[in-house]
């Protein structure tokens, strides 16, 4: 019969490649104003609330290379991705988990608001400009935001039933 | 015998003399009527000959005439140059490879599209990409079965472009929305919106005159040089092949 840290290592290539598939061909009915939701945010969060900071990083700079690869351009995500995993990891070991589904909604409204400051910025350094910056910034949060509650509730549910130690 | 002095009075050798040079002069003016001057102007040309300008101005008109013609044989040649060059790139760059769009990621930071070819198919980086309308974009990279579609709307996208009729040059900017931006590189260019776009004789990137797509607004109050918005001819959400070469 195999351990928890199996189980969570099926999950965790599983989740990973999900999070691949959605992020080359997100539907288009679960898109807003053509924007999809931030993929890497809505995995990266539970992992690093259940999991930790080092933890949270580590995997954040293997989903910010995956999700580079597909867009990339000469613009990453890592750094944005690693403080948001260090900064999410500070949960674990909290008095109040980081459970409740508007707590949720709000990170992951945070987390997807920083990543498009970063890529506003990663262009605007590259000569570039996207001109409705701020309509699409804020689609992509709000769809994040939305999703959060749903999507990283059952993920910490999943993460911390996986993890060897029985969570905190 | 009445009828015969009438004859004669008519015939009378000083009524003809009265009456003479004034049939001549009614005759002189009928021919200069029906010929619209001609033997007047003639007299004139070579009653005034002394009197024509000097020779200087005729030589000028010559000069100028001369340069003209040499002004519109170099135009021709530079033409023809260029419709050399054209032929040569298609030549090199071999026919159309049609591929599939297998995802397309059209937001607001990236405009790519991923096809369902690569470089097994011939498809290289760089490579022009056009669909039913117009150009689309450039390969940007390879992979053995598929390839990554920069579009014209990517925020790092930027094309030389002319209006169609050599009416002005420019840059097309891609902005992260469905309408990219021309910026025109001189101040007096004269466009309109339904000024089609296309791609520029000077561009060592696309090939010259493919199709873009048409100017949809001017600003003319833009500094230094007006801008409009470009309606591509070729959607990129709704094409689901596309030719590369």
């Amino acid at each position: 019969m195999p351990d928890r840290s199996w189980w969570r290592l099926q999950a965790l290539i599983l989740t990973s490649l999900l999070l691949l598939l959605l992020t080359i061909a997100t539907p288009a009915w679960l898109r807003l104003d053509g924007m999809p939701p931030s993929w890497p945010v809505l995995w990266l969060l539970p992992w690093a609330v259940v999991e930790g900071p080092i933890a949270g990083a580590l995997a954040a700079v293997l989903v910010g290379l995956g999700f580079d690869s597909f867009y990339g351009q000469g613009m990453t995500s890592i750094p944005v991705l690693v403080v948001l995993a260090l900064w999410w990891g500070q949960f674990r070991d909290a008095r109040r988990p980081l459970e409740r589904s508007t707590t949720l909604g709000l990170q992951a409204l945070l987390g997807s608001l920083l990543l498009s400051a970063s890529f506003a910025l990663q262009l605007h350094w590259r000569g570039g400009s996207v001109a409705l910056a701020w309509q699409v910034s804020l689609a992509q949060a709000l769809l994040t935001a939305l999703l959060a509650p749903v999507i990283c509730s059952v993920q910490v549910l999943l993460w911390r039933r996986l993890t060897p130690d029985d969570g905190r | 015998m009445a009828m015969g002095r009438r004859l004669s009075r008519l015939l009378d050798r000083s009524l003809l003399l009265s009456t003479g040079p004034w049939l001549v002069l009614l005759l002189f003016f009928l021919v200069v009527r029906v010929s619209k001057g001609a033997p007047l102007a003639d007299l004139y040309a070579q009653l005034s000959r002394p009197f024509w300008p000097g020779s200087a101005q005729s030589e000028w008109l010559k000069d100028s005439q001369h340069l003209e013609d040499q002004q519109r044989i170099a135009t021709l040649e530079g033409r023809l140059a260029r419709l050399e060059q054209d032929q040569q790139q298609r030549n090199q760059a071999g026919d159309w490879i049609t591929a599939p769009v297998i995802s397309r990621r059209i937001e607001g930071w990236w405009q790519q599209l991923e096809l369902g070819a690569g470089g097994l198919q011939g498809i290289k980086t760089g490579a022009v990409v056009t669909g039913p309308g117009g150009v689309l974009g450039r390969i940007s990279s390879v992979t053995p079965s598929t390839s990554r579609v920069q579009l014209l709307t990517d925020p790092s996208s930027r094309v030389g472009v002319e209006l169609q009729g050599g009416k002005g040059h420019g840059l097309l900017f891609g902005e992260g929305s469905s309408r990219p931006l021309v910026k025109f590189l001189n101040n007096d260019v004269t466009v309109q919106p339904g000024d089609v776009v296309v791609t520029s004789r000077a561009s060592s990137v696309f090939p010259a005159n493919l199709i873009i797509g048409v100017v949809q607004n001017v600003n003319t109050q833009a500094g230094p040089a007006p801008q409009g918005l470009v309606q591509l001819s070729a959607p990129a959400d709704q094409i689901d092949w596309v030719r590369v070469r």
